[in-house]
């Protein structure tokens, strides 16, 4: 490896050590044919002027060498092409003038050098700042780049999600920020300005104004959150259910300053809603009316019992009477067992009509003791056919629970008639077992266990899917329904293996359940 | 045994038809023995003085079809008139090729009920 060395000197260099001794020599030779023609026309002499102009240009234009080289020659010139009639003294005098003139011309030079260091310098440094200028410059740019991009995927999301973001100052009652989305949500135009804030109040649905401003005043007096939907009713009668959430904002010293948050359009959601609950309420009614399809058989049966009854105590009534002499008190006997069997069929039927009709749901306070009766009544004449025995352990302190009579009648008759149908076909003892006890928590808790195949294996919480099921008539609605319906009074439906052959399910109900509104 | 005084025992699981037909038994003068289930029946032991069995046929745990048949093999021929509130043709022919006396279907004549049971009593 080696470096270029010094002596070895490139094309470019000699090009410019040639241009910068031409110069001297150059301007010399200019200096003594201006010379020359001033002599010529008679002028003053002036030589020695062009000489140290000659001199000065080569300093500045070619450097110090070449400088020096003009001035020697000036020397030279000076001393034996003009006015060599002169003593020995004034050329020395020339001389020294133009070697005083040459040095001095040096240090300009030098000077000259130093400023443009120093200017290079600072042009340097200017760049250099320009540079981290343009960079920084080109940062920011970026930065405001990102900046607008994630407002325009806010923007986005906020349209996407009907949700508005917004800041509003409590001291002043008045917005700080309203996202695009807010006024979209409450119908104004991003126009209005932060003035539209005053005028939504206007906007909300008269009934919900004094629950919510009671939930926002109870949120700045506890200094925390605050969580209600309402709803709002645009100029042209359109409803619309808002969800809003605000958070606090508070300063150095705990006092209340801001709420940020969002209010959110759910009336997609809420109508959404309203529809499942009203094909949950078709579908029940629906499931209820094919499960009575089914049950007709039974029912039948089971009016048909008290009413054959009833016609032979009523002949025997008869029979007591016609004697030759009536025994009224044997006539009186058969007569009232006759009353107890139209009594018994009058509640059988009155039961069954209950199971018919559809409506919204009702809330009532309601011993599911008196349901699991009332069922058993219903399903009893299935159970005997197909020679089910059942055991029934009921506790006598069962708290009552509030909720629908009807649907909580339904989902024992859809979890008894899957028991009895697991049953149907199954060997050895067929046992329907159903046990009410008050549970933890205040909670009412009633199992029903069968003998019959038990749940699928593998599939055990399958069960209560839609549409899932074993049976070859089977809507799989049943146990999606039953459990829908324990869920919405606030309980829980699952079911477990019974041992040794069998299935459970289980079900609790809170004593304060509200079932849904 | 022969000696031992004969008579009706009725076994349905619903008390308001066992109740019916101990009244109207009793109108006419006659005594009956009550019994919820063919269990209990068979456990009494009176199937053996037995005249006349007036059963059910659907009743949780052993049916009168069944009680028939467990009779039958005890060679314990009672006369038996079943009373049921679904009978078939298929359940009607079954009872009373097993040897039963009648096959009754709720609500029933009780006219036709009661000479069924003078019938059982005198053979």
């Amino acid at each position: 490896m080696s470096f270029p060395t010094n002596n070895k000197l490139t094309a470019a260099e000699i090009k410019r050590y040639a241009l910068c001794y031409g110069l001297a020599l150059a301007s010399v030779a200019a200096a003594f044919v201006l010379a020359r023609m001033f002599i010529y026309f008679h002028l003053p002499q002036p030589f020695t002027s062009f000489a140290m102009s000659a001199i000065a240009i080569t300093f500045w234009y070619g450097g110090a060498a070449p400088g020096i080289l003009a001035a020697v020659l000036s020397i030279l010139i000076r001393t034996y092409l003009f006015q060599e009639n002169i003593s020995l003294l004034g050329r020395l005098g020339y001389s020294v003038a133009f070697i005083v003139f040459a040095f001095l011309m040096i240090g300009v030079r030098r000077r000259r050098s130093d400023l443009e260091v120093k200017v290079a310098g600072r042009t340097a440094e200017l760049t250099r700042a320009n540079e981290e200028l343009s960079l920084e410059i080109a940062e920011r740019k970026r930065a405001e780049d990102k900046v607008r991009l994630s407002e325009a995927y806010l923007a986005e999301a906020q349209k996407l999600t009907h949700t508005g973001s917004w800041v509003w100052e409590v001291g002043g009652k008045r917005a700080l920020h309203l996202s695009e989305e807010w006024y979209r949500v409450y119908g104004f135009d991003p126009s209005d300005g932060l003035e539209a804030w005053r005028k939504r109040l206007e906007r909300i649905h008269p009934n919900d104004r004094a629950r919510r401003q009671e939930t926002i005043d109870q949120a700045i007096n506890n200094k925390s959150e605050y969580d209600v939907e309402y709803r709002i009713v645009l100029p042209d009668g359109a409803i619309k259910h808002v969800h809003s959430v605000g958070h606090p904002v508070l300063d150095g010293s705990g006092n209340l300053m801001q709420f940020v948050g969002s209010s959110t359009d759910i009336t997609g959601r809420r109508l959404a809603e309203e529809a499942l609950r009203q094909a949950q309420t078709d579908l029940a009614h629906i499931s209820r009316v094919t499960t009575m399809g089914e049950l007709t058989a039974s029912l039948a049966h089971e009016v048909n019992q008290p009413i054959a009854a009833a016609m032979t105590d009523a002949n025997t009534c008869l029979r007591w009477l016609n004697r030759d002499q009536p025994d009224v008190a044997e006539a009186r006997e058969a007569a009232s067992r006759v009353v107890k069997d139209a009594t018994r069929a009058a509640e059988i039927i009155s039961r069954t009509r209950l199971l018919f009709k559809k409506g919204t749901p009702q809330s009532e306070l309601i011993n599911m003791n008196d349901i699991i009766r009332e069922m058993l009544v219903l399903m009893i004449g299935d159970m005997s056919r197909l020679s089910i025995s059942v055991r029934i352990e009921l506790a006598d302190d069962l708290p009552e629970i509030t909720g629908d009579r009807v649907q909580l009648q339904q989902v024992f008759m859809n979890l008894m008639a899957n028991s009895i149908d697991a049953m149907k076909d199954a060997d050895g003892t067929r046992e329907l077992a159903i046990n009410s006890q008050r549970g933890q928590n205040g909670q009412v808790m009633v199992t029903i266990s069968d003998t019959g195949v038990g749940l699928p294996a593998q599939q055990a919480d399958q069960i209560f899917n839609a549409f899932f099921t074993t049976k070859p008539n089977g809507t799989g609605m049943g146990l999606r329904i039953s459990r829908s319906i324990i869920e919405s009074h606030g309980g829980r439906l699952w079911a477990s293996d019974h041992l040794p052959r069998g299935a459970s399910f289980h079900l609790t109900l809170p004593i304060e359940a509200a079932p849904h509104e | 045994m022969v000696t031992e005084a004969k008579i009706v025992a009725i076994v349905d699981d619903d008390e308001l038809m066992r109740g019916a037909l101990q009244g109207l038994l009793k109108a006419v003068g006659m005594q009956a023995q009550t019994f919820a289930s063919a269990e209990e029946f068979l456990k009494s032991g009176k199937h053996r003085q037995t005249a006349c069995l007036i059963a059910d046929i659907r009743m949780p745990g052993m049916s009168g079809l069944e009680l028939q048949a467990k009779l039958n093999a005890e060679r314990c021929c009672i006369p038996t008139i079943f009373i049921t509130a679904h009978g078939d043709a298929k359940m009607r022919m079954q009872a009373l090729r097993a040897g039963a006396a009648e096959f009754l279907t709720k609500p029933f004549d009780d006219e036709v009920l009661l000479e069924n049971v003078r019938a059982a009593m005198e053979s």
